[in-house]
Parts: structure tokens; sequence; C-alpha cells
């Protein structure tokens, strides 16, 4: 009887002091997946200075073009490029090994994405501290530490996906007065340049959308996963039968988005995405559907860095550290402009 | 049957531990009560408090806008002295300015002509910041932007300003968007409290300040930012944004994000038109201050509870050690350790009306006195003690053995059967004879011991104890009549 009594006091001591402290949370890193080292996209030749480029998503047609623009800028200019990135854009922390690497390796300057802008900002601060040249390339890092940044605006090209879904929602003849709404599908919530498009569509959308053409506030975030995105469209259409438009804020809900469409057959829905894929190009060619990408300038990203990262090194003084590489409209008017085509393919 | 001499079994009181088991149940549930009550407490007092230092630096970052405008309209009061006639001399002045926190100096002139670094004047264009300007009253202030010459993002202030006479043109004067981070930074609770300017037409909302220094200019959307508002607050929250929407200068919001609570008060800016200063603080921000307290306390009081239960078990042994040796005092026979007469007589009432029947047996050592006077008193307690040992280790297992005074013992045992008993009395009656007690004194003879004993049986003989006695009494006297060295039943 006296054990018991022990052994229940002890029990109850133990509940009553564990309800006084906080629950311990384990924050699990399941995106542990390693990443490559660094392979040279130039030839490598001695004495020549050795620039790294850090790009975010490997295995992305997004992403060739990005190091297509840092290899041709090396080979004109006569440098070493070396190229590793991540495979997720939740991989920030190995990025943060991608930039010690690149100090072990004598990295004379680096050209970096940063896969999370305010997580990685320390790490950046740390290296540029070391006196390493930083150009940043497509997303800002929230720190002055760099030298110069080239990325779209994407304030900017938030504006510019939400004049286009009024253009092309006008264009098909929806009037004023009728209640509509577009949707939003996003990637990763915890992405400034998403959070940057977004907040961009939202301000050029109020400003200038007809009265009764309003965004559905459930704003839903497939996390880069293009079946979760899909579910969601599913989702979103059959519960909002005045949906007249989507916009998707990156490559991965745009290939959701448009996959949706197209399995639906729904040609009443109006498409605005980013970048460009299979996807979206369908949807584009047919004269069925209504649909339009905004493309960004990726190749001048890493081209112009590459350019740029030379001059500091050769001791150049920086004037702008920030560029707008701009963004084009891609829509079935001119999909077929060899300009536009260049763009698409990389090739300017 | 249990050992009999002790009176303990005869009434039983409470069990201690069950006492001690009862407080303790009313222990967890008084802490249970003071814990919720605390909590309760706390959470209520956080709320109130909460939106208290919402509004405070919500206030804090009205008041700081305003200096910042403040500011802005002295350049142009000092400026307006000198008698400018042309923007250039206007903007060659301005470059000359040096402060600490504006990062950038302009000038628009009537024409809407930005004098300004190529970078700056190409960010103005292209956000169309001429417009912002001409809102100036005095002062207006433009939405954060991306600097291209700094990378940053920026806000600016313009400020009316006249030269050559009646014309009208703006000073520009741009800060780091991190300036307000550095404005509402405080000390305490700096890793929760979030602070943000808000669009109230878009939703939009640009970081000031938030748990990671980093984020400050970061901008995102309210609907996706407070989209995981719990079902039950999102009117709540829907009601405090459209009174932004309406332009209500300030409300405030209390809201749920899973287990979370926050408290959300904006307030109007108004030299920036449709932005707000907003700010919430998670209310357990406090609460955890609060609930250090509260453990601290509660850890006292179960020490400190600890404590007192140690102290009154300590006393309670002990307390029970001395209460059981004053009861053996007090029912025990001193000499020989059988219950005394008080003690048989309580037992026996309860004893033997539970039972189905029972004997009373009368004990007297033959001729004691002679023993006494004859082997001195010494040999007459060890004949006592001897003789109360043989009779507990002849009726203890079915009866009790008392000690009634000087060599008179008294047995109650619950065995029925007469024959049964006649085989124990003789047994007994050889045990007692073979006791020889030496002499020392060479003039005396070794003793040899008997006894006489009445027995009556229950209920048959009486059914009242003092009656039963009295019978057993009577046989007592009989065999002693009859010679002594033997028992006799009563016969009535």
């Amino acid at each position: 009887m006296r054990k018991l009594l022990h052994l229940f006091g002890i029990c109850i001591m133990l509940l009553l002091l564990s309800s006084c402290s906080n629950s311990v949370k384990n924050d699990t890193n399941t995106l542990d997946k390693p990443v490559p080292d660094f392979v040279p996209l130039t030839d490598v030749v001695e004495g020549r200075k050795d620039i790294y480029l850090i790009t975010k998503e490997l295995d992305s047609n997004y992403w060739d073009i990005v190091e297509e623009g840092a290899k041709e800028a090396g080979e004109e200019i006569g440098c070493n490029i070396y190229h590793s990135g991540t495979y997720s854009e939740m991989q920030w922390k190995k990025q943060e090994e991608l930039l010690d690497r690149c100090v072990e390796l004598g990295a004379d300057a680096i050209l970096i994405s940063p896969d999370d802008s305010v997580k990685l900002a320390s790490k950046i601060e740390e290296i540029y501290e070391k006196g390493i040249p930083i150009i940043l390339i497509d997303t800002a890092a929230n720190t002055d530490s760099f030298n110069v940044c080239y990325m779209t605006d994407n304030l900017e090209a938030g504006n510019k996906a939400a004049e286009e879904m009024l253009f092309q929602l006008k264009a098909k003849g929806i009037s004023e007065d009728e209640d509509i709404k577009v949707a939003v599908l996003i990637g990763n919530s915890k992405s400034q340049t998403i959070n940057e498009r977004l907040a961009g569509f939202y301000q050029y959308w109020t400003d200038n959308a007809p009265e009764k053409w309003t965004i559905l506030s459930e704003i839903k975030e497939s996390n880069g996963d293009v079946e979760l995105g899909g579910q969601y469209v599913e989702e979103i259409l059959n519960n909002n039968p005045d949906i007249k438009g989507l916009f998707a804020t990156n490559n991965s809900p745009t290939i959701s988005v448009s996959q949706k469409i197209l399995d639906r057959n729904d040609t009443d829905i109006t498409v605005v995405g980013f970048d460009y894929s299979d996807n979206i190009n369908s949807l584009i060619e047919s004269d069925d559907y209504q649909a339009s990408t905004i493309i960004q300038r990726q190749f001048y990203m890493s081209y112009n860095g590459v350019k740029a990262a030379v001059d500091i090194i050769n001791g150049a003084s920086v004037n702008v550290k920030f560029e707008d590489t701009g963004v084009i409209t891609v829509n079935s008017d001119n999909y077929k402009d060899p300009d536009v085509r260049a763009i698409i393919e990389g090739r300017k | 049957m249990n050992n009999k001499n002790e009176i303990k079994f005869l009434k039983k009181g409470r069990s201690y531990y069950a006492i001690l088991l009862s407080c303790f149940v009313v222990f967890v549930i008084a802490i249970y009560m003071l814990i919720s009550g605390f909590n309760s407490l706390i959470t209520k007092h956080d709320e109130k408090l909460s939106q208290e230092i919402c509004t405070l630096l919500s206030e804090k970052m009205g008041t700081s806008l305003l200096f910042m405008t403040d500011s802005a309209h002295n350049v142009a009061t000092v400026l307006s002295e000198q008698n400018f006639n042309f923007p250039d001399e206007i903007y060659k002045k301005l470059e000359s300015y040096n402060s600490g926190e504006i990062v950038g100096l302009g000038f628009i002139d009537e024409t809407g002509k930005i004098y300004h670094s190529e970078a700056d004047a190409k960010d103005f264009e292209k956000k169309n910041l001429a417009e912002v300007a001409k809102q100036a009253n005095p002062v207006s202030i433009s939405e954060p932007y991306r600097s291209s010459r700094l990378g940053q993002p920026v806000i600016t202030l313009f400020t009316e300003f006249n030269y050559a006479g009646s014309h009208k043109g703006y000073i520009c004067l741009t800060y780091m968007f991190r300036t307000l981070q550095d404005i509402a930074t405080t000390q305490s609770l700096n890793n929760d409290i979030e602070i943000w300017l808000m669009n109230a037409k878009s939703a939009n909302i640009i970081q000031c300040v938030g748990r990671d220094i980093h984020a400050s200019g970061s901008w995102a959307n309210a609907y996706l930012k407070m989209g995981n508002i719990n079902p039950e607050d999102k009117d709540k929250f829907n009601n405090w944004y459209d009174k932004m929407h309406d332009g209500d200068s300030n409300a405030s919001v209390s809201y749920k994000i899973g287990e979370t609570k926050y408290s959300q008060v904006y307030s109007k800016i108004d030299s920036m038109p449709g932005w707000f200063v907003v700010v919430r603080i998670p209310s357990n921000a406090l609460s955890e201050t609060m609930g250090v307290f509260r453990n601290n306390v509660i850890i006292f009081i179960i020490i400190f509870l600890m404590i007192v239960a140690v102290i009154i078990s300590v006393m309670y042994v002990s307390w029970k050690r001395e209460k059981r040796i004053l009861e053996q005092l007090s029912i025990n026979d001193a000499l020989t350790g059988v219950l005394n007469r008080r003690a048989f007589e309580i037992s026996i009432e309860n004893m033997i009306f539970q039972s189905k029947g029972g004997v009373v047996i009368f004990f007297d050592l033959d001729f004691f006195k002679q023993i006494n006077d004859g082997y001195g008193h010494d040999a007459g307690d060890k004949l006592l003690v001897t003789f109360s040992t043989l009779l507990r280790d002849s009726f203890e297992n079915n009866g009790i053995v008392s000690r009634f005074g000087g060599d008179e013992f008294v047995v109650l045992t619950d065995e029925s059967s007469k024959d049964k008993v006649n085989e124990i009395m003789e047994r007994l009656r050889k045990e007692v004879n073979e006791i020889t007690i030496d002499s020392e004194n060479a003039d005396t003879k070794d003793a040899n011991i008997s006894f006489s004993a009445g027995l009556a049986v229950y209920p048959k003989d009486a059914k009242d104890v003092s009656e039963l006695l009295k019978c057993a009494d009577q046989a007592l006297y009989e065999i002693k009549e009859a010679g002594r060295n033997g028992y006799r039943w009563y016969e009535g």
C-alpha cells in the first residue's frame, strides 16, 4: 500500500511538473538529400578567375538556362565557371554548405540564387565579409552584404501578371458588371520571390480591376507538389463556380493549373502563370484555351552576373546594386514571335 | 483467530494512508484549480496587455514616421530661405547635405523633371513617384520599393518646396526601410512582436519587425500570411480588415492560429494614404514570462506540501509507536503480558457475542500465597509467568487469556467441544504439575504446583458476561472445596 502510494505520488508530481513546462517540439529536416560537388561548366584553365555558381533547382529547364548564361559569359570573358545547387528550395541549409565549400575551394566570386532570402542572409554576410564578391541572381537576399543582384523585379512581374489576367478576361468579353473571381495557387509561401509576385498581383488587381472582379481570399499553397496543386485546383473550381481565372505564381503551380485545365477541358478558365513548361505551352498553342505566362530572362541574370563578377574582381565599382532583368508576357498572340522563342529557349 | 493479547482488532480505526490519499487527491484537485485559475487570469491579463502594447507600438511607429516627415519639412523650410531660382541649384545644395539616416536626396521640379542619381531617377520613373510627390500635404511617403542603387527596400519622403518665387517643386528624401525596423525594435518581447505596413486596398503587407531581423522589407499578402487563422475567428479578422478598408483610424482584433492566440492592432499613417501600421503579438509571449512565475509558485507549493507531508508522517509514526506502548500498558498485564482484567472484559463483550458459543475458564493457582511466602515473591512472579505462558500456549489459538489479579487467570475460548476442552485442560494440568520450584532455603521443601479451574459454557450456563463469570467462579469454588488440582464444569 505504501509503495503504491509513493508511486502514485511520484506520478502525480511528475504530471504536475510536466504540465508547467513547455513541450519540446522536434524540428526534423526531411530534406537531407545530398547535393553534388561543384562541376566545371567551362574549360578549366589555370590562372583564370574561378567563379562559382549556386542555383536553386538542379534538373530544371529554368535553371539549365541560368547555367547556359553563366557558361556563355565564362567562355566569352575567359574565366572558370563551376556549378552546383540544390534539388529544392527547401534545401537552404545545403546552400550554406555549398557557400562554405566555395570558400574552401578558393572562389574568386560567387553567384548564388538563395533558396531562402531570409535564412541565408547571415551566411551571405559572413562570406561577403571575407572579401569574396557575392552576386545574387534570380532572388534577393535580405541583406546589403552583396555586390549586385540580377533578378526580376517580382513586384513588377506580379503587376504584369495581373495586367495580363485583366486583359485576357476583358478580351473574353466578360462584363465588368458580372461577379467573377480569380483564384491563386502559389508554390512556397516562405519564398520572397513568390510573396512579391503575389503582392504585385494584388497591388495591380485592386488598383485596376472592376469592382465586381475579386480575388478568392483562400490562397492555396502547393509547396512544389504538382499533384497536390492539381487537387487544389480541382477543389477550387468545384467549390467556386464563379471562378474565371487562375493565377499561378511560379513554375510548379503553373504546371498544376495547366495540367488540371487540360484534364478537365475547362476552356472557360483563363490561366496566367510563370515560366515555361510543356503544359502551359499546350494551353497557349491551343485555340480552345486562353492562357499566358510570364517569362523571366534568367539567361541574362547569370550572364550579366558573371560579367559583373569579373569586373568587380578587377576593381570596378558598382553603381547599381539591383538590376531588373525584366520579364515578357507570352500568350497566343506572340508565342511564335522569333524574339519571344529565343527568350523561351534561353538563347537571349 | 489472531493474537488476542492486542486490543487493536477490537475496534478498527480509519487508515492513515486512506486519509493521506484523500488529502493527496484534494491537493491535486486544488493544484489543478490553482493552475487553471492562474492560467485563465494570465490569459485575460495578457489579452488586455498585448492589445495595449500593440497600440503603444503602433503609436510609436506613427510618431516616428511623423518625426521623419517633420525632418523632411524642416529641410524644405531651411532651403526655402535661400531663394533658389533654378532646380539645378537646389539639387547641388541637396547633394552637399549629409545625414546619417537619409540615403538619397533629390528634387522634382514643377514640370516633373527628376534631379537625382541616374539609378534613383530611373526608380522614380518606374514607380511613378512623381505622382506620390504631388500628394504631399505638406509631406507624402512612397510605398516601400527596392532601390536599384542600394539593392535594398527603401521609402522616399516628398515635401513641398517653393523656388523662384511661386514655382512648386518637391524635395525627395530616401530612407532605408530598415530605419523603420530600428525605430520599432524594442528590447523586450523583440522575438515575438511583428510589425508591418499594410495597404488597406490590396492587403499587401511589408514587414518592419519580425522574429528574423533579415526579414525586414519582405513583402507578403495578409490573405496568405493570416490565411490560417482558425475558422471561428475569421469573421473577427474580416471585420477588423473591413474597418481598415473603410478608413477607420485604428482597430484591434484577437484571433487564434492553431493554439496560439494573437492580438493585432492597426493605426493609420496620415502621410502615406491607404497604408497602416499593423502590430501583432502572440498573447503567450507575456504568458510565458508569467508562466515562469506560476511554475515557481507551484513548485514552491509542492515542495512545501511535501515537507509538511514528511513531517506529518514522521510525527504520525512516532505518535503511533507511543500509542502502541501506552495501549500495551493499558491492556496487558505488566508481569505476564496477557490481557489485564479491564481489557479482558472489553474483549469478552465483543468476542462472545460474535461467536456462536464459548467457554469461560476461571483459573486459580493452588496455594500461591504459601509459595510467595515460602519461596519469595520472585519465585511467585516466575511461577505466574510460567503459568501464563502455558495458558497462552494452550488457548491462544482459539481464545484469549487474562490475568484478573494475584494468581487468578480467566480464559475465554471459542472451542465449543467439551471433550476438546477437557483434553486441553488435562494436558494443561499435567504440564502445570510438572512445574517445580526449587528451594534455595534448606528448611523448605521443593514445591509441586497445581491449579484449580471452573468452567462455564456460553450461552448454555449464562448469556450475560458477568453471570457467566459468576458461574465459572462457582465451579472454581466447588473444585477448591473438592480438594483442588483439577477443574470442574458448572452444573447449575
